[in-house]
């Protein structure tokens, strides 16, 4: 009963969405009248809001985090300044800059802040007024963004900025955030289309895209707080999260046979059977491409590509220089079992403390030396002798577990057989399972009986 | 009412369904990587577009046609703009070269 409220009401807002959608907000006589002047425009009518979103994770890359081992409670991490093998740069090591000329003397810009909604004078975590008249309000709220002005730039002072479309025309179809609003940024997440998550969010790859949600449905925004999950490496959160149970509950189903399976089993198990996106990357060898410009060698998959590797999971997560997934076990009470993408990722390590060492994208990106890039960041971080740190660093390969959250699907949801069949999608001994249990599980005793009815109904 | 909307779906889905297997039956997918020299698309609501792509290995110049609204979406707001270098995958069908993927490749 409570449940189908949850659930109407949210179909309801989806609705209402769809019914107001071409309704006009309610400040666009004034902005056509008075022109748009950036966020000072916006505070007329919205005060307060410019400060408040100077304190979320989509301005600061980064937040405290209590649920991965090896980091200081007290500091602060995300994409600001995490060191791993999805991206081996970070905002503050790969800052946005113009690189070196390559072999045909050309120079482009790269830095992994492009994906800020800043102009970069104002950067990842800045305060103050400066900072607040900075932020790009439109690249999530406007339905008539031009990209072409979302590029960076060198101003008269020779200093890099990131443009943004301040046009009165795009403050002009002002709402709530679309989904391509939010995939400018999240598509292209790690390096290219779809490499890190290789998720598309359409009617064809997601059930909740085929009812005609939008991620805000679900990612329900307070005060620019935009709730996360528990994905082992979505470190930076704003305190708020969303799960499939605030809206379908652990009971979902109209038979009982697949609700006796919640406690112990993750919905996105079964309802998410695929991922995609780059299965491996090396770092220490760059490829040149046709523009003579070098990017990272990526073995890239499509979305729904890969199958997922399935793992006890207790929202904690281990974090090593070779390894970054969750942690959890049958036993501890806490666990269920979730479906991961598996990524590899090949990168430099100190030789002296066998930690994972980051790079600068510049140098390798204009002429394929990687060591160069190990150099700079190794300088940018203050470490001592660079030089030295570069030369000596040793490649070696990173293991990391991704959440796989969406892509639900409920045709190709796994059903019985899936699992319970002799050749099913669980290692039931590595998950933890005795002999005697699997045996058991594995037995046509558990299934038969439902597969039989389920046979009769679609036939 | 919604009856007959179901009905039109599966209509509508057994129709896709023999076109995509006829399509399958009778072209085959190409795969390209070239620089995008021209794009053409006729205004905001366009249901189809061509871009012309310079194939990186043999130098040809290809013109490609796109309907996916994705694609179409990024050519009007210009996040694909010429210059930009695409990996992309076509079907000749009635001598058009129809594009099934048609992704920027560069990310970083
Ligand atoms: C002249 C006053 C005025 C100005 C200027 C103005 N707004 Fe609004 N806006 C409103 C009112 C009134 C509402 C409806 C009530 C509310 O949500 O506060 C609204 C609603 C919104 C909503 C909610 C829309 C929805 O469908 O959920 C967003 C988002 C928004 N404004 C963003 C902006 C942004 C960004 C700017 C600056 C480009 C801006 N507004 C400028 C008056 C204004
Ligand atoms: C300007 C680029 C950009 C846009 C636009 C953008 N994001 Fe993000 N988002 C990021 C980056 C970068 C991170 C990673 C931050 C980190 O881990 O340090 C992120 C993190 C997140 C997270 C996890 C952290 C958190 O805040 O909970 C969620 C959820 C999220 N984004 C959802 C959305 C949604 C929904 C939208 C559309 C309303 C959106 N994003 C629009 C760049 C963007
Ligand atoms: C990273 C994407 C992002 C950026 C950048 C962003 N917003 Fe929002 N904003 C959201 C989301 C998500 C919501 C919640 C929409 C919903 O669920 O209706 C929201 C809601 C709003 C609302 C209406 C609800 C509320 O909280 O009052 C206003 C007004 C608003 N934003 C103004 C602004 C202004 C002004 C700026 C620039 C200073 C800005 N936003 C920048 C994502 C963003
Ligand atoms: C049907 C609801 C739903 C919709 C729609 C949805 N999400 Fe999510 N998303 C979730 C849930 C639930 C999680 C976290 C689950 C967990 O970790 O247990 C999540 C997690 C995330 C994360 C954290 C990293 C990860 O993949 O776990 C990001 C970023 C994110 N979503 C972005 C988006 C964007 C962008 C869209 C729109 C294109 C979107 N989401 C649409 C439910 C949704
Ligand atoms: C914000 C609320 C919300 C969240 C969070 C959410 N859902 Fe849903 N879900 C819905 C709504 C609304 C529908 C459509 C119900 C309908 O049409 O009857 C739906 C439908 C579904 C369906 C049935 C689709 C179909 O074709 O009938 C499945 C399966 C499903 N959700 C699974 C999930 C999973 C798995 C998650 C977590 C990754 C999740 N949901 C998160 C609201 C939500
Ligand atoms: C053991 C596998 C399994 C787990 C775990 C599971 N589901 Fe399902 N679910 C299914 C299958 C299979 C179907 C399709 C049933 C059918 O078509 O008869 C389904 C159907 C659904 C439906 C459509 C309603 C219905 O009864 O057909 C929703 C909504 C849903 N699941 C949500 C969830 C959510 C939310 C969770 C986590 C709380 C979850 N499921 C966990 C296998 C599972
Ligand atoms: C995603 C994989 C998966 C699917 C799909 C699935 N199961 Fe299971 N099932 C399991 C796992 C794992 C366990 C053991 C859970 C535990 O540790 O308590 C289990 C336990 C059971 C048990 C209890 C066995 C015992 O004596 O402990 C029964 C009965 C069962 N499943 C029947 C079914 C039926 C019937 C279906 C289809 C309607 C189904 N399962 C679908 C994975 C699955």
């Amino acid at each position: 009963m409570k449940r189908t409220v949850t659930i109407a009401s949210a179909l309801l807002a989806v609705l209402w969405g769809a019914g107001t959608w071409g309704a006009e907000h309610p400040g666009k006589s004034q902005i056509e009248k008075d022109g748009y002047k950036g966020p000072a425009t916006c505070e007329e009518c919205h005060p307060g809001k410019t400060k408040e979103f100077l304190g979320t994770v989509h301005w600061k890359h980064a937040s405290k985090v209590d649920n991965v081992d090896n980091l200081d409670p007290k500091k602060e991490y995300g994409m600001k300044n995490r060191i791993y093998t999805m991206c081996n740069g970070n905002d503050v090591v790969n800052n946005l800059k113009e690189i070196p000329k390559n072999a045909d003397g050309k120079s482009k810009f790269t830095g992994c802040n492009t994906c800020h909604p800043g102009d970069h004078l104002n950067d990842v975590g800045s305060t103050g007024p400066a900072a607040e008249n900075a932020i790009d309000c439109l690249v999530c709220h406007s339905t008539d963004y031009d990209f072409r002005q979302r590029k960076p730039f060198k101003n008269e002072q020779g200093q890099v900025v990131m443009g943004q479309d301040r046009s009165t025309k795009a403050a002009l179809a002002i709402g709530k955030p679309t989904v391509k609003n939010c995939m400018v940024c999240h598509e292209t997440a790690g390096g290219g289309v779809l490499v890190k998550r290789g998720f598309i969010f359409s009617k064809d790859t997601d059930a909740h895209a085929a009812k005609g949600m939008v991620c805000v449905d679900c990612h329900k925004t307070k005060n620019h707080k935009i709730p996360t999950g528990f994905d082992p490496n979505n470190w930076a959160n704003d305190g708020l999260r969303v799960a499939c149970g605030d809206c379908h509950g652990d009971k979902p189903h109209k038979s009982a046979d697949y609700n006796r399976h919640t406690a112990k089993i993750a919905c996105q198990t079964c309802h998410i059977p695929r991922t995609g996106g780059a299965v491996a990357k090396d770092f220490t060898v760059w490829e040149k491409g046709s523009d003579g410009f070098y990017e990272p060698t990526t073995l890239k998959k499509e979305a729904n590509e890969t199958v997922p590797v399935y793992a006890w999971y207790n929202k904690t997560v281990r974090n090593e220089p070779h390894f970054i997934g969750p942690k959890g076990s049958r036993k501890d009470g806490k666990s269920k079992i979730y479906p991961f993408k598996i990524y590899m990722g090949k990168a430099f390590y100190d030789k002296k403390t066998g930690q994972l060492l980051s790079m600068d994208f510049a140098p390798p990106m204009a002429n394929g030396n990687t060591r160069a890039g190990v150099e700079s960041a190794a300088r940018t971080l203050g470490m001592k002798d660079p030089a030295a740190v570069a030369k000596n660093a040793v490649p070696g390969w990173q293991t990391i577990y991704f959440g796989s959250n969406h892509l639900v699907t409920k045709a190709k949801a796994l059903n019985c057989i899936n699992c319970h069949g002799v050749n099913g999608v669980f290692n039931f001994k590595e998950l933890g399972y005795t002999d005697a249990e699997i045996k058991k599980l594995t037995n046509p005793e558990i299934y038969f009986n439902q597969l039989i009815e389920k046979q009769k109904e679609d036939w | 009412m919604k009856k007959s909307v179901a009905v039109l779906l599966v209509v509508a889905i057994v129709a896709l369904g023999i076109f995509s297997l006829s399509g399958v039956a009778s072209a085959e997918e190409i795969k390209m990587v070239g620089v995008i020299t021209k794009i053409d698309i006729a205004g905001k609501d366009a249901k189809t577009a061509t871009a012309t792509l310079k194939d990186n290995k043999t130098e040809k110049l290809v013109v490609i046609t796109i309907n996916d609204d994705l694609t179409l979406d990024k050519f009007k707001d210009h996040r694909i703009v010429e210059g930009d270098e695409i990996r992309c995958k076509y079907e000749v069908i009635d001598g058009k070269n129809v594009s099934k993927l048609f992704r920027k490749t560069a990310g970083c």
